[in-house]
């Protein structure tokens, strides 16, 4: 066909020197969820580069840690993730408890499989929402938030706050369930799951929604092992591996449910993991709920900790709502710990921001970056 | 000496030779009576003074009411106009608000001052110009996106009595109008130095030659099932044999889909793409000039539901009633009910990508307008219209 | 479990290309919401419940408070500091004093007070026109309705009780630690019985050293004492520590 043509367009187009654009997007940009740049390469719309600059927002965390004694780095992990603070918090307990070597009481093990959980969907709400106003649509942001809402009054009703938990303890959790919170939460879960159909309707059902996710910023197996991308951005490239099954930490191998796994690799089947991981999430909920209510009001939920930590290394990992984060904590015997290392799944992921967006539309790039979940808390620490 | 009914007869304005318009034209009308009442009571009270002089027999002449009567013309047609556009605001932040489940504007009279407000806050805003924009086409470009859309929201015959022009190729002149803007955005985001503008400003190029050509053939589908491609005639057409909405469903939705392009509101909205691109086109614009531009917008939606009401609505007309009492009410609310459809999509749908919004326009809107200007052929020679 | 949403999506091409089904969703919500009000709420006309265990501000009650410190020791915000300030009857104590701008509300101070005198508070709404003003004092922390739900409890479990097979719950860590004395490095200095704040520290005389001076040794009454390790901090030569009770 081109060499039938009688402008010879190619080779136009190749003595023409048209100069590529670097766009830079961020901080202060909409399409940035938190403070960082993407530097994208353009050739007209097509991305044809793309560099993620981070660190706007690092606040010295691991340094800071160093300085206080154990039970005062609770909050302040909580401060490491807005959207998933009590998975944090779960995970420097757990490696304080593990490297203390104490066993943490049935109860709050379930309590804290439920604060996860819940955790867990809030965060994944949150992402809903920034993959709704990246694609143009107000109303799956506003909807998202709204159900967001109904789990942040359940973080109110177990603990008094509603983003900064500071919920779990070493050796536990903070408080007993309240009064009627087991009833509070079935009944949320319940009125949830009929709400995500709605909101799975409003962009599964619209080819306007499917057609801009569908088919673009394809990952293979073997890009995914070597950047080193966990959680659903992995588990939507065919690697079936999710720490709560294959590595269970607290009651998760006492709970009955289903990691979903998709082969495709594209932008919508990283959507359809966390849609159904919403749904698994419930599931879980439900049965941790109903473990609770069997161990009844009076049992143990927090036990008594030294508050010196033997000298040695001890790292623990959870699966975050975001990937794979771990905590590899040196102590040295005293009340505060030598050395506390984060291992933040999205400071992982987002080195993936070149391999996913080139190659899309500079239209596709918040859509595509939307599935990374960006959260700067705990990239820049 | 006379009586002050003497001066203020309320001559009937077609007998006017000065008059522009050949038909009757209430809001001139309605200029040259109050031009009657004020001009005949000065003229009166200087007749009372000095008898008999010129200047009172000037002041009630035809060529001065004619002249006071066009001047509050134009005040009358804008101001209508710009009533009807920040009632559209106003219903699509309700609308929107409800649909997404929350309250929308709560400002004073259900909301509807909220647009005052925001209208008041952006005036105060600093008039800032960024160093390195090329300025003058930076600002007269601005001026011609913002002019453009507030002429042809003027130039949309609310009724039959209720118009600027009625050329017999009225339509015409409104899409010729209508499709200006995109022209303006393409230069102004090349003038504001700004990567985010360009952008904007070539896909707004890039949006116009997708829906412009389906758009166009549609219009022409309407007129030739009219006979005629005068606003007056396609209207009363409608109202003698049935509205075109009927007979051209799948071109009326072309033609609402093609409406909402036109009007760069989601899910076309990609020259100002706030996910990717800050504001599009509009990035550099502040204060009161990126008011007026978002103001624009909504004339520019407004025009849109206008056409779509003229073209396949019936326009004013109301069946088996005809034009009724007041037929700019009944046009409006025609309006008002298709931007809510407007809104509706807005609230349903994401935005397109541009690839998406070309493969749209030229393998979907136009085979299916030319569809539609088969069946409207086949409908026209059966003789069935 | 089974998989809920993966199995219904994704759709079919053909399926997928439609676009009604957002207009059924987003018009059904419209059509609800006409009849009935949206979800959001008017702040600050309205105000959603909260529980009586929101962690708002921390709160003191003056009266229950003895001075200790604990807070000041566990805030992880260094935002609490004890100031002087005259009681009810005149004499001058300490209380914590709070300061506002830096507390992160995470209710340490309310947790680890071992008599809980201080309190998480519902109040919420704390904005003031200068940092000044977001000092509270020890008579502006007082919450007037403090409930029992405010208090917050540390009820722990002891690892060695569960061990037993007793999983009872001791309320406060404060009723197990007591602080212990090594008597070697003990110098009499009587520092411990000045800075408890319950006057558990009695100093007590255990004969004579070679110079025949007394040697005076604290001695602490369990009942009275609520481990606030004041003594051990303040311990010039670190003869007293705490005995942590596992």
């Amino acid at each position: 066909m081109m060499s039938d043509s009688i402008v010879p367009v190619k080779e136009i187009e190749e003595r023409m020197e048209t100069d590529k654009m670097w766009l830079t997007m961020g901080p202060q940009h909409p399409f940035s969820h938190g403070l960082w740049t993407l530097r994208v390469q353009v050739d007209g719309e097509i991305v044809t580069d793309a560099e993620p600059i981070v660190g706007y927002l690092h606040r010295g965390w691991e340094k800071e840690t160093e300085n206080r004694t154990y039970p005062k780095i609770i909050p302040m992990a909580d401060r490491l993730c807005y959207a998933a603070s009590m998975t944090y918090t779960h995970l420097y307990c757990m490696t304080v408890e593990k490297a203390l070597g104490i066993d943490i009481p049935e109860k709050a093990k379930w309590i804290r499989i439920v604060a996860d959980e819940v955790c867990r969907i809030q965060s994944h709400l949150m992402w809903l929402a920034a993959v709704g106003t990246d694609l143009g649509s107000y109303t799956v942001f506003l909807w998202s938030m709204r159900e967001r809402e109904f789990f942040l009054d359940l973080n109110v009703k177990l603990c008094g706050a509603r983003m900064t938990t500071n919920y779990p303890r070493i050796g536990g959790v903070r408080n007993d369930t309240t009064e009627l919170f087991d009833r509070d939460i079935l009944r949320t879960v319940e009125r949830f799951e009929k709400a995500l159909w709605d909101i799975v309707a409003l962009v599964d059902d619209s080819s306007i929604f499917v057609s801009r996710m569908k088919g673009i910023s394809y990952l293979t197996r073997e890009q995914v092992a070597n950047m080193g991308l966990t959680g659903p951005a992995m588990r939507g490239c065919g690697v079936d591996f999710d720490i709560r099954r294959d590595d269970p930490y607290d009651n998760y191998d006492l709970v009955d449910f289903e990691v979903p796994v998709l082969k495709e690799g594209d932008s919508y089947a990283r959507y359809m993991i966390r849609i159904e991981e919403m749904f698994q999430s419930c599931e879980i909920i439900k049965q941790a709920v109903k473990k609770v209510q069997a161990l009844g009001k009076n049992a143990p939920y927090r036990v008594k900790t030294p508050s010196r930590v033997p000298a040695g290394t001890t790292f623990a990992r959870l699966e975050d709502p975001r990937g794979e984060s771990l905590m590899y904590l040196v102590s040295d015997g005293t009340d505060k710990p030598y050395r506390l290392k984060v291992r933040s799944p999205i400071f992982v992921n987002v080195s993936g921001a070149k391999a996913m967006s080139v190659g899309t539309r500079v239209a596709d790039v918040p859509a595509v970056l939307a599935q990374i979940d960006m959260c700067l808390g705990e990239t820049d620490r | 000496m006379g009586h002050i009914l003497d001066w203020i007869v309320y001559k009937d304005t077609m007998a006017n030779v000065y008059t522009p318009f050949e038909s009757y034209n209430l809001p001139y009308d309605i200029g040259c009576k109050l031009w009657e009442i004020i001009g005949g009571t000065l003229a009166w009270l200087i007749d009372l003074i000095f008898p008999g002089n010129v200047v009172s027999e000037w002041l009630v002449s035809d060529a001065v009411t004619t002249l006071l009567g066009l001047i509050v013309f134009m005040l009358l047609i804008f101001i209508v106009a710009f009533v009807s556009t920040l009632i559209v605001l106003w219903e699509e932040r309700k609308v929107l608000g409800r649909m997404m489940d929350r309250r929308g504007t709560m400002v004073g009279m259900k909301g509807f001052l909220q647009c005052v407000a925001d209208g008041l806050k952006t005036f105060q805003k600093e008039n800032t110009i960024p160093a390195k924009v090329d300025k003058m086409t930076y600002m007269w470009t601005v001026t011609l996106v913002i002019g453009v859309s507030v002429l042809v929201l003027c130039m949309v015959p609310l009724s039959s009595r209720w118009y600027v022009v009625d050329y017999d190729t009225g339509l015409l002149i409104i899409m010729a109008f209508f499709a200006l803007a995109p022209f303006f955005i393409l230069v102004s985001g090349w003038a504001q130095n700004n990567k985010y503008s360009m952008i904007g400003g070539m896909r707004a190029a890039e949006l116009m030659i997708s829906y412009e050509a389906p758009m166009l053939i549609l219009i022409t589908t309407s007129a030739l099932l009219a006979g005629s491609f005068n606003i007056n005639d396609i209207v009363y057409a409608q109202m003698d044999s049935v509205w075109y909405i009927i007979p051209q469903v799948i071109g009326a939705i072309t033609f609402f889909t093609c409406a909402v392009a036109e009007a760069e509101r989601v899910p076309f909205d990609i020259a100002e793409a706030e996910a990717e691109l800050v504001e599009g086109w509009q990035t550099e614009y502040a204060g009161m000039k990126w008011g007026l531009v978002m103001l624009a917008d909504y004339m520019r939606g407004s025009v849109s539901c206008s056409m779509f009401v003229i073209l396949f609505l019936g326009g004013w007309t109301l069946p088996f009633i005809g034009d009724g009492p007041i037929p700019e009410i009944v046009f409006l609310l025609k309006a008002y009910i298709v931007f809510f459809f407007m809104s509706y999509a807005r609230a349903a749908l994401a935005r397109v990508r541009t690839d998406q919004i070309l493969n749209l326009g030229w393998k979907v809107f136009l085979p299916l307008s030319i569809f539609n200007l088969a069946v409207v052929i086949l409908l026209k020679v059966g003789g069935v219209f | 479990m089974a998989i809920k949403y993966l199995d219904k999506y994704p759709k079919n091409l053909a399926k997928s290309l439609w676009v009604m089904k957002p207009f059924v969703v987003v018009g059904k919500l419209f059509w609800k919401n006409i009849f009935h009000r949206p979800v959001t709420v008017l702040y600050p006309y309205e105000k959603e419940w909260i529980p009586d265990n929101y962690r708002g501000r921390p709160g003191l009650r003056f009266d229950k408070c003895v001075g200790c410190g604990m807070c000041v020791r566990m805030c992880p915000t260094a935002c609490i500091k004890l100031i002087e300030v005259a009681d009810d009857e005149g004499k001058p104590v300490m209380r914590p004093q709070v300061n506002l701008g830096r507390c992160a509300m995470c209710g340490y101070c309310a947790e680890y007070c071992p008599l809980d005198a201080m309190t998480v508070t519902p109040e919420y709404e704390l904005a003031e026109y200068t940092r000044y003003d977001l000092l509270y004092g020890p008579r502006r922390l007082h919450y007037e309705g403090t409930t029992e739900e405010m208090e917050v409890k540390l009820e722990v479990t002891l690892p060695s009780d569960i061990e037993n097979g007793n999983p009872e719950r001791r309320v406060s860590l404060f009723d197990i630690d007591r602080p212990e004395l090594i008597d070697n490095k003990c110098i009499g200095c009587k520092k411990c019985a000045k800075v408890c704040p319950v006057d558990a520290i009695e100093m007590v005389e255990k004969g004579v050293n070679d110079k025949g001076k007394p040697i005076l040794r604290p001695v602490i009454d369990n009942s009275k004492c609520i481990c606030c390790s004041n003594c051990v901090l303040d311990c010039p030569k670190d003869a007293l520590q705490i005995k942590e009770v596992l």
